[in-house]
C-alpha cells in the first residue's frame, strides 16, 4: 500500500472496521428503503404500522451508517497526523453495535413506529407498538450517542494538544496574523483536521443534548407523571437529529480533501477562506435545524429569521470553498478516472444539489410550502446518497486503487456511474418533483399523484441497487488485487 | 499545597456546604426550573474543582483512556439523578436529598477531574457539557408548558371539561380512594395525603390518578371519566 495513504496499522484496521460496518448497514438500509418506496408505490402490501416501524428503522440506520463509515475516515486521518488510542475508538465501536442491536430489537419484535425524530409525547401516547419497545428504542440510540460522544471527546482532546488549544486547532492567529504567523513558521492545520475539529466540537454539544432529550424521554417512559414540555423536546430532539445528519457530510469531506489531492497528484492547501468557512460551519450547523421550526408558532420569532440566516451560513460558505477548491484541483491536472475520482466529483455534485434543496427549504416563504412535503427528504436524500454516500465510496475506492496500483475497467465505471448517478438521480428526482406536487411526506399511503412518483422512484432505487451491487463486487476485486500485489 | 490546590478545595467544601441546604429547605418549595439550576451551580462548582485539582494532581500524566470514559457517562448518570423535584423519590427525604446532590457534586466533579485527566482542555468541555444539560433542563425537564401551549391546552381542556367539583370529588374518594388512603386522606395501607412533605401539583395529581405506579389502581379510563378525574384531584388539593 502506498505510504502516501497509509502510515499506522492501527489507523487502518479501525478505519476498514468502521467503514466496513458502515457499508454492511448501509446496504440493509437500502433494501428497507426500497421496500418503502415500493409500499408507496403500491407495488407490495405493506400495512401502514409495519411500513412507520422499517420506516424509523430505515432513517436511524442510514444516519448511523453514514456516521459509523465517516467517523472510520476521520479516525484514520487524525490518526495520521498525531497518537491515538485505538481502544477507545473500539469502545465507542462497541457503543455503536450495542445501539445497533438494541434499535433493530426495538423494531423488529418490537415494532416500534415514531420515528427518530418523533415529536414528543408521540412515542408514548396512542402508540401500536409496547411500552418496552419505546424504551429499548430510547436506550438504543443512548448507547448509540455515547459511543459517538467518546470518539468526539477523543478527537477533541488529540487536537487540542497537537495544535496548543483552539487558536491553533481552528487557526485563528493564521487568520487574522496571517504575515506574523508564516513567518514565524507556523503551519495551520490541514484540510481534513477542520472537518475532524468541527465534527468532533459539534458532535460533542450535540451528542450533550442528545443525551439530555433521550433521558429526559427515559425518565419520561418510567414515571409517565413526569411533565416534558413539547416544544423544549421538539428543539432539543432537531438540534439533536438535524445536527447529526448534517456532521456525516463534514466527516465524509475529509475524504475529497486528501482523496482528489492523491487522484490528482496536487494538494489541497488550508486557505484563510477555507478556515472562515469552517468557522461559519462551526457556529451555525448546531442552529440550523430552527428552519424545522417555521410552522411552531409558538417557538420565539427571533429563533425563526436566526434560523434563515444559519442555515445558510451553515452550510453556503464551506461549500462553496471546498467545491471551489476541488475543482480546481481537478481543472487540467491530467487526472485518471477511476471510480475513486469518479465518486469523489459525484460527490461534490450531490453536496451542492442536495444543498441547495436544503436552502430552499430553509427560506421561510418556500418552507411554507415545502417543508411538510417529499421535498424534505428529497434534499436529504441527495445529501446522504449522492453526497456523503459517493465521499465515502471515493476514498474507500482511491485506498483500494493505489493498493492495487489498478483501476476499473471503462465498461465498469459506466455500469456503475449509470447505476449509481443514474438511478441514483431518478430516485431523488422522484422525490422532488412529488414534494413540489405537495405530495406530504411521512405518509404510509400517499394521494395521488404520490403512487406514480413513487413507482418511478423505486425504478431509480433498484437501479441505484443494481450499480451499488456492482461497485461492490468490484471492491473486493480490486481489495482481492491489492493482497496479491502486496505477497507478490 | 499551592494555591490552584487550595482553591479547588475550598470551591469543593463550598459546593457540598450548598449541597446540604436540603436540611433547612424542603425542596417542594422550591420550583422545578429554579431546582434545576442549583444543580448545575452545584455541578459547575464540582467540575472546576477537578478541573483545578487534575491539573495539580496530573500535570504530567495525561492520556489515560478509562479516564475519558468515566468523563463521559458522568454526565448521563447526572441526568438520572436530575430527576425532576417534584416527582423524585430522593427529594421526597431531605438525607436523600442530601444524597442526591452529593451524587451529582461526585459526577461534576468525575467529569471535569476525568476529562482534563485525559487530555488539557477536554475536563472543561465535559464540565461544561454536564452544566449545560442541568441548565437545558430549566426550560423543559419536567416542567409543564407555560407560553402559548399551556394556553392552548388550558383553553382545549375547559371546552373539553366542566369546573372541577370538589364535593363531588370527596364523595368520589371516599368511594375509590379512602379504603386505601384512609377518610379524608389520613392514611392506611396506602399512604397519607394530609401534610404531605411534597405535594404534587395539580395537573401532576391529575396525570398520577391517569397514570398510578403499582400498587395504586389504574382506574382511568373506565372507573373514572377525565371530568371524575379532575374532581378527585381538585378534592385532593383540599387536603391539607
Amino acid at each position: 500500500m502506498s505510504s502516501d495513504v497509509v502510515q499506522s496499522r492501527a489507523g487502518v484496521r479501525v478505519m476498514w472496521t468502521y467503514i466496513g460496518t458502515g457499508l454492511a448497514i448501509f446496504s440493509l438500509m437500502l433494501l428497507a428503503g426500497i421496500l418503502l418506496r415500493a409500499a408507496q408505490a403500491g407495488w407490495l402490501p405493506v400495512d401502514p404500522g409495519t411500513f412507520y416501524s422499517i420506516l424509523s428503522l430505515h432513517g436511524v440506520g442510514m444516519i448511523v451508517a453514514m456516521a459509523i463509515s465517516g467517523l472510520g475516515t476521520l479516525w484514520y486521518l487524525v490518526r495520521r497526523e498525531m497518537d491515538l488510542d485505538e481502544r477507545i475508538a473500539y469502545l465507542a465501536y462497541g457503543f455503536f453495535i450495542a445501539g445497533v442491536i438494541t434499535v433493530i430489537v426495538s423494531v423488529v419484535p418490537g415494532r416500534y413506529g415514531s420515528l427518530w425524530t418523533m415529536l414528543y409525547p408521540l412515542p408514548f401516547v396512542g402508540t401500536y407498538w409496547p411500552s418496552w419497545a419505546t424504551g429499548t428504542w430510547l436506550i438504543g440510540n443512548a448507547l448509540v450517542m455515547l459511543g459517538f460522544m467518546l470518539w468526539c471527546a477523543q478527537i477533541l482532546g488529540a487536537l487540542l494538544a497537537k495544535y496548543g488549544g483552539v487558536r491553533g486547532m481552528l487557526a485563528i492567529d493564521y487568520v487574522f496574523r496571517n504575515r506574523a504567523f508564516t513567518e514565524s513558521g507556523g503551519k495551520p492545520p490541514p484540510p481534513a483536521m477542520f472537518a475532524a475539529a468541527i465534527t468532533a466540537f459539534d458532535g460533542f454539544i450535540t451528542g450533550t443534548v442528545g443525551l439530555v432529550i433521550g433521558t429526559a424521554l427515559l425518565v419520561h417512559w418510567m414515571d409517565p407523571t413526569v411533565a416534558i414540555n413539547p416544544l423544549w423536546a421538539k428543539n432539543l430532539t432537531y438540534l439533536f437529529g438535524h445536527s447529526i445528519a448534517n456532521l456525516t457530510m463534514y466527516m465524509a469531506v475529509a475524504g475529497v480533501y486528501v482523496g482528489l489531492p492523491l487522484c490528482t497528484k496536487r494538494a489541497y492547501h488550508t486557505s484563510p477562506q477555507l478556515a472562515v468557512a469552517w468557522w461559519a460551519t462551526l457556529l451555525f450547523v448546531i442552529i440550523a435545524y430552527f428552519h424545522h421550526l417555521y410552522m411552531d408558532f409558538a417557538q420565539m420569532q427571533w429563533m425563526q429569521f436566526v434560523g434563515e440566516i444559519a442555515s445558510y451560513l451553515a452550510a453556503i460558505p464551506v461549500v462553496v470553498v471546498t467545491v471551489y477548491g476541488g475543482v480546481m484541483l481537478v481543472h487540467r491536472s491530467g487526472m485518471r478516472w477511476s471510480l475513486g475520482s469518479m465518486f469523489l466529483y459525484g460527490g461534490m455534485i450531490g453536496w451542492v444539489v442536495g444543498g441547495i434543496g436544503a436552502v430552499l427549504d430553509a427560506t421561510i416563504p418556500a418552507n411554507v410550502d415545502l417543508h411538510n412535503t417529499l421535498w424534505v427528504p428529497a434534499h436529504f436524500h441527495t445529501y446522504l446518497l449522492e453526497g456523503v454516500l459517493l465521499f465515502t465510496l471515493g476514498w474507500v475506492f482511491v485506498i483500494l486503487e493505489q493498493r492495487a496500483d489498478a483501476v476499473s475497467s471503462l465498461v465498469m465505471r459506466w455500469l456503475v456511474g449509470l447505476g449509481m448517478f443514474g438511478g441514483g438521480a431518478l430516485f431523488v428526482f422522484s422525490f422532488y418533483i412529488a414534494g413540489a406536487a405537495g405530495i406530504p411526506r411521512r405518509y404510509a399511503v400517499e394521494p395521488a399523484p404520490g403512487p406514480f412518483w413513487a413507482s418511478v422512484g423505486t425504478v431509480g432505487a433498484i437501479v441505484f441497487l443494481i450499480g451499488f451491487a456492482i461497485c461492490v463486487f468490484e471492491g473486493i476485486r480490486l481489495a482481492r488485487l491489492g493482497k496479491s500485489e502486496a505477497t507478490a | 499545597m499551592n494555591r490552584q490546590s487550595i482553591a479547588a478545595t475550598m470551591i469543593l467544601l463550598a459546593t457540598v456546604a450548598f449541597a446540604l441546604a436540603p436540611l433547612y429547605r424542603s425542596a417542594v418549595d422550591i420550583p422545578i426550573p429554579l431546582h434545576h439550576v442549583i444543580h448545575a451551580v452545584m455541578m459547575a462548582g464540582a467540575a472546576l474543582a477537578g478541573i483545578l485539582f487534575a491539573g495539580f494532581l496530573a500535570r504530567e500524566r495525561r492520556s489515560g483512556a478509562p479516564w475519558l470514559v468515566v468523563s463521559m457517562f458522568a454526565p448521563v448518570f447526572a441526568m438520572l439523578l436530575m430527576w425532576p423535584s417534584e416527582y423524585s423519590y430522593f427529594e421526597r427525604h431531605p438525607y436523600g436529598h442530601i444524597v442526591e446532590h452529593l451524587g451529582l457534586i461526585f459526577l461534576g466533579f468525575v467529569a471535569g477531574y476525568g476529562g482534563q485527566r485525559y487530555a488539557n482542555g477536554i475536563g472543561w468541555a465535559s464540565g461544561i457539557g454536564i452544566v449545560a444539560m442541568a441548565v437545558l433542563g430549566v426550560w423543559g425537564y419536567g416542567v409543564e408548558p407555560t407560553t402559548v401551549t399551556a394556553v392552548a391546552v388550558a383553553s382545549s381542556a375547559s371546552q373539553a371539561l366542566g369546573a372541577p367539583n370538589v364535593t363531588h370529588g370527596s364523595a368520589l374518594f371516599a368511594q375509590n380512594c379512602a379504603i386505601c388512603h384512609g377518610v379524608g386522606g389520613a392514611g392506611g395501607e396506602g399512604p397519607p395525603l394530609k401534610n404531605e412533605r411534597v405535594r404534587k401539583s395539580l395537573a401532576a395529581a391529575e396525570r398520577w390518578i391517569e397514570n398510578p405506579a403499582p400498587p395504586m389502581p389504574k382506574l382511568y379510563p373506565g372507573t373514572l371519566s377525565a371530568q371524575d378525574v379532575a374532581d378527585v384531584a381538585s378534592y385532593i388539593e383540599t387536603l391539607r
